[in-house]
């Protein structure tokens, strides 16, 4: 009994897994849309990061290893 | 103990994703451009099939589908056969798509809205394509678009298979 009790707690842990917490690659339709992506026109993109650094007095913080602090 | 190991690993077998060696899953899907005219795997069987599991909003997807189209040239289709199975949730991007890359439309091109063939592949990207024997069984998974490399490698190996 108890092992049953083990086996279907671990099934259906497995299953809440794979299902709640994952988006599986053929379920990212939405995420491929431009609208989606941060900079949808690539373009704009240094425009708006000009415009970006005249209000905030900031620049960098697009990559990992800049703080967008302005001191590099 | 030994008893819920052995139910665990059989458990764990039968939700193992299909790999070389196992029986491609057999399928009935609709064509691309007409829903009314299924193709299934048993219908292909006799003939190595590349099962290319695609969509239109996958850049992977796009970057490979020339490589298809000229390879599908080079074999005949009687002995291999390209066959895409689209999970675009809109089958008309698909089709304007492949209207461009494909306009004699030699790759068969399926649509499997409701996404079974990746579910049942268990996926791990897009795209991912199957080389599945003459027999039914899958010889080699690709996860990711094919480079040139790959589909050098790939021609070899029909030739291997079916001759030129």
């Amino acid at each position: 009994m108890k092992s049953l009790l083990l086996l279907t707690s671990l099934l259906f842990l497995s299953a809440c897994s794979e299902h709640l917490v994952r988006v599986m690659p053929y379920e990212k339709e939405f995420f491929a849309q431009d609208k989606m992506s941060l900079s949808p026109i690539g373009e704009r993109a240094e425009q708006e990061g000009h415009i970006f650094l005249i209000r905030e007095a900031s620049a960098g913080g697009e990559s990992s290893f800049q703080g967008g602090c302005g001191c590099r | 103990m030994k008893k819920i190991l052995l139910t665990l690993l059989i458990t764990l077998e039968l939700f193992a994703a299909p790999s070389v060696g196992d029986k491609a899953v057999s399928f009935t899907l609709p064509s691309l451009y007409n829903l009314q005219q299924k193709t299934s795997m048993q219908s292909l069987k006799g003939k190595v099939v590349l099962l290319n599991l695609w969509a239109s909003w996958c850049n992977g997807c796009q970057e490979e589908m020339p490589k298809f189209v000229a390879l599908q040239k080079e074999f005949s289709k009687a002995k291999f056969q390209i066959v895409l199975s689209s999970i675009d949730s809109d089958p008309s991007n698909a089709i304007n798509f492949l209207q461009d890359v494909d306009p004699s439309k030699r790759l068969t091109a399926l649509y499997d809205a409701k996404k079974k063939l990746p579910k049942a592949y268990k996926c791990l990207g897009m795209p991912s394509s199957f080389l599945i024997s003459k027999e039914g069984k899958i010889l080699k998974v690709y996860v990711g678009s094919l480079d040139d490399a790959q589909i050098k490698e790939l021609k070899k190996n029909l030739v291997k298979l079916i001759g030129k």
